[in-house]
């Protein structure tokens, strides 16, 4: 029992790397006993904590994430929506992986053109300064569960850009990274691999979905 | 009506790349526009300063992702000028195949993004599918898919491999009845015609003021092409004709500057089969290629999408002293405003997917 | 004209020197900072095509190389169809990098003169909007000059 958590910090539902701001600490709780200022958004969160901890400290959850876990496994491994975001080389050939002659769409690829849509974000081409507020905000922007695929060697470590001054040395400097392509550019059947693979690791991990936080 | 400014890009499926087009509209209509770029900005011309001559073609390489071969070409023939390095004939008529096989692939995708742009997903399908011929064949004597690095200083990589000619003619033969029924499913087709016709108009006068070069100039009606008018390679020695296009007087719109593509696609089909008719034999590779240049050199080709241009200041040693590239497509993106003010918010990506937007040339 | 014809011509302008044909059909001067705008104003008409603006560290001083190339044939090489480029450089004082702006003549060198700005910090008087165009508003110094320092993490090749 001691390994379970009470969870109630709402900076832990916010994305990965994200920290809390002057902005969220001027949102603060209001004062205490202070009923009629209760907002609606915290009553949900109160809601929330409380099931969460019923579910958690009578058993429910695991049970529950037992019986869910295969199933939204299979969905998720099997239909992996990527963002529709093209930075550079890799952008093409991942353009020509849907073409006729490659067919990635067969492993279940639908490419999304809002984030919000989106479980897979493929970082294919080098990230520039200018760039990585933007990418990072798109990172933010998608529900989680949500992996990144670094693909090409631009995505890995800056590449043939490693000493350029304007180029980060790689996506994973600034974002969980799931899966590397190496390649100058990644040729879709590479690409194909790599979704495989990220398939495989899907399998593996099995994270949990009932009332994940 | 308020007026506001909508904010599309980098990430949208409009931008063929990454740039952020600001548009400011009056309901629909737009009134104004702001094109920022910068997003893939990475320096090339620093970093060229720090690499040797030689060693520069992996960077122009990767310029331009959808025609590698002709910023290669157009980077080595600045830099024999600067070194005063003789090219093999043989090794001029097997860069002419390589850049029009590139035009050729260049201009199939080109098409195949600009019709998911009109809404015509399956437009998309056949141009990928198409493109991947060219692509197979410019595998076969560089090895790469996208990015050959197979122009070198001094001529090129290696000689064509046994069989090239019969297979390109194969593939050529295929590409030409696939052309056939390209007309048949776009210029014939109402729909298409009804997003393309009369949207997005310039004129040459004002195309010219703009710095807009290439196919787009060649859409007005300007006879203008640097392989016939500041000829390079063996270009003066193949029968071929400039193509243009205009939609009215003097003036393009979208549906011009798609046919002026379309047409060119088979003018580089007839130059490729006039170079193997003419090819004769002898080295691929100059005898003599110095390491060190001094001076400076400025050479202009025509790229797939209009005049690429490179300055190399070379000052004794074996690298660079500067590199300046100029992307024809910078140009044509600066003036944007001027060609979308007036059209609906709907025609942006039927304007700015004609224009064919390379976004790393663009940013260097 | 024939491209000699006019390189007779340009030599009677006003702060041109060292004119010379460095090609068949570039014709290569050198020109003054004051008198530049006068002289470009003049050749509007034969070239309407403004090509390349760059810019170039010559340490200490800078020097900036102008491209222009005539579409319309007005002047010709011989008897061919070769199109004639003109090729200015004007040299500027590493104190005060400015020089009049072209980009009211022609509007395709409004973002060569934001790029020289932005990447080699040359100042075009009279641009309309002189800012950043590749590098983010807010990034210190201009990358291109040769005094420019930034950190590499392995040695050099």
């Amino acid at each position: 029992m001691s390994s379970k958590k009470v969870r109630g910090n709402p900076n832990l539902r916010r994305g990965v790397g994200s920290k809390t701001t002057d902005s969220d600490k001027i949102m603060e709780d209001p004062p205490a006993g202070d009923w009629l200022a209760l907002r609606s958004d915290q009553l949900l969160e109160w809601i929330d904590n409380s099931v969460y901890n019923v579910a958690e400290f009578t058993g429910m959850r695991e049970v529950v994430d037992r019986i869910t876990r295969p199933i939204f496994n299979f969905a998720q491994r099997l239909s992996p929506h990527p963002l529709h975001f093209g930075i550079m080389c890799c952008a093409i050939e991942m353009g020509q992986a849907s073409a006729p002659d490659h067919d990635i769409d067969r492993l279940g690829l639908v490419y999304r053109s809002s984030p919000r849509q989106c479980d897979v974000l493929i970082v294919n081409g080098p990230v520039c300064e200018k760039l990585r507020p933007k990418l990072k905000t798109l990172y933010e922007q998608m529900p989680e569960p949500k992996w990144v695929i670094a693909m090409g060697e631009c995505a890995i470590s800056g590449g043939p850009y490693w000493d350029s001054y304007s180029v980060v040395a790689g996506a994973d400097t600034f974002m969980p990274v799931d899966v590397y392509i190496p390649g100058c550019p990644v040729r879709p059947e590479a690409l194909m691999h790599g979704f495989l693979t990220l398939q495989k690791k899907i399998r593996a991990k099995e994270p949990g979905m009932f009332l994940r936080r | 009506m308020a007026e506001m400014w909508i904010s599309m890009g980098p990430q949208h499926p409009m931008t063929h790349g990454l740039w952020t087009l600001k548009v400011k509209v009056d309901g629909e209509t737009i009134v104004d526009a702001d094109p920022e770029l910068g997003y893939l900005h990475r320096s090339v011309e620093k970093m060229g300063e720090r690499r040797k001559y030689f060693m520069n073609t992996t960077l122009t390489d990767r310029l331009c992702y959808a025609s590698s071969t002709t910023w290669t070409h157009c980077y080595t023939h600045t830099v024999e000028e600067l070194m005063e390095v003789e090219v093999p004939v043989r090794a001029q008529y097997i860069r002419t195949i390589m850049l029009e096989l590139q035009r050729l692939a260049s201009h199939l995708m080109w098409a195949g993004a600009y019709m998911p742009d009109l809404g015509h997903i399956t437009g998309a399908l056949y141009f990928w599918r198409d493109r991947e011929l060219f692509l197979n064949l410019l595998e076969l004597p560089s090895g790469s898919r996208l990015l050959y690095n197979f122009i070198r200083i001094g001529g090129v990589k290696r000689d064509l491999p046994n069989g090239f000619e019969e297979k390109t003619e194969r593939i050529l033969k295929l590409f030409e009845q696939r052309l056939d029924e390209y007309s048949d499913l776009f210029e014939n087709s109402k729909i298409f015609r009804m997003r393309t016709d009369d949207v997005g108009k310039f004129t040459a006068e004002q195309a010219k003021n703009f710095g807009i070069t290439g196919p787009n100039l060649r859409g007005c009606g300007t006879k203008f092409d640097l392989r016939k008018h500041d000829t390079y390679e063996i270009y003066e020695e193949i029968d071929w004709d400039i193509s243009t296009r205009e939609a009215g007087p003097g003036y393009s719109d979208c549906f011009s500057r798609y046919m002026v593509r379309i047409d060119e696609m088979k003018e580089s089909v007839r130059i490729i089969r006039d170079c193997f008719k003419k090819m004769p034999a002898g080295a691929t590779l100059a005898s003599r290629i110095p390491v060190r240049a001094h001076g400076e050199a400025f050479r202009r080709t025509e790229d797939s999408r209009g005049e690429a241009m490179m300055y190399v200041v070379g000052d004794g040693s074996d690298r660079p002293y500067r590199w300046k590239i100029k992307s024809p497509m910078f140009t044509t993106m600066s003036a944007c405003p001027h060609y979308l003010k007036g059209y609906k918010l709907a025609d942006i990506p039927a304007i700015m997917g004609s224009i064919d937007i390379c976004i790393g040339e663009t940013d260097k | 004209m024939n491209i000699d014809e006019f390189m007779q011509q340009l030599s009677s302008s006003k702060g041109v020197s060292n004119i010379s044909k460095i090609r068949k059909n570039t014709v290569k001067l050198d020109l003054t900072k004051e008198e530049s705008l006068d002289f470009f104003v003049s050749i509007k008409s034969e070239f309407e095509h403004c090509s390349l603006i760059s810019a170039i560290d010559n340490q200490p001083d800078f020097e900036l190389v102008y491209h222009f190339s005539c579409m319309n044939q007005s002047i010709v090489v011989d008897d061919s169809n070769c199109a004639v480029m003109l090729e200015a450089h004007i040299y500027l004082k590493r104190e005060a990098p400015s020089v009049d702006s072209i980009a009211n003549i022609w509007f395709g060198a409004d973002w060569h003169e934001r790029e020289a700005f932005d990447l080699m910090g040359i100042y075009f008087i009279g641009h309309p909007d002189l800012r950043r165009v590749l590098l983010p508003e807010g990034f210190a110094g201009h990358p291109l000059r040769k005094d420019y320092v930034y950190e590499i993490h392995e040695e050099e090749w």
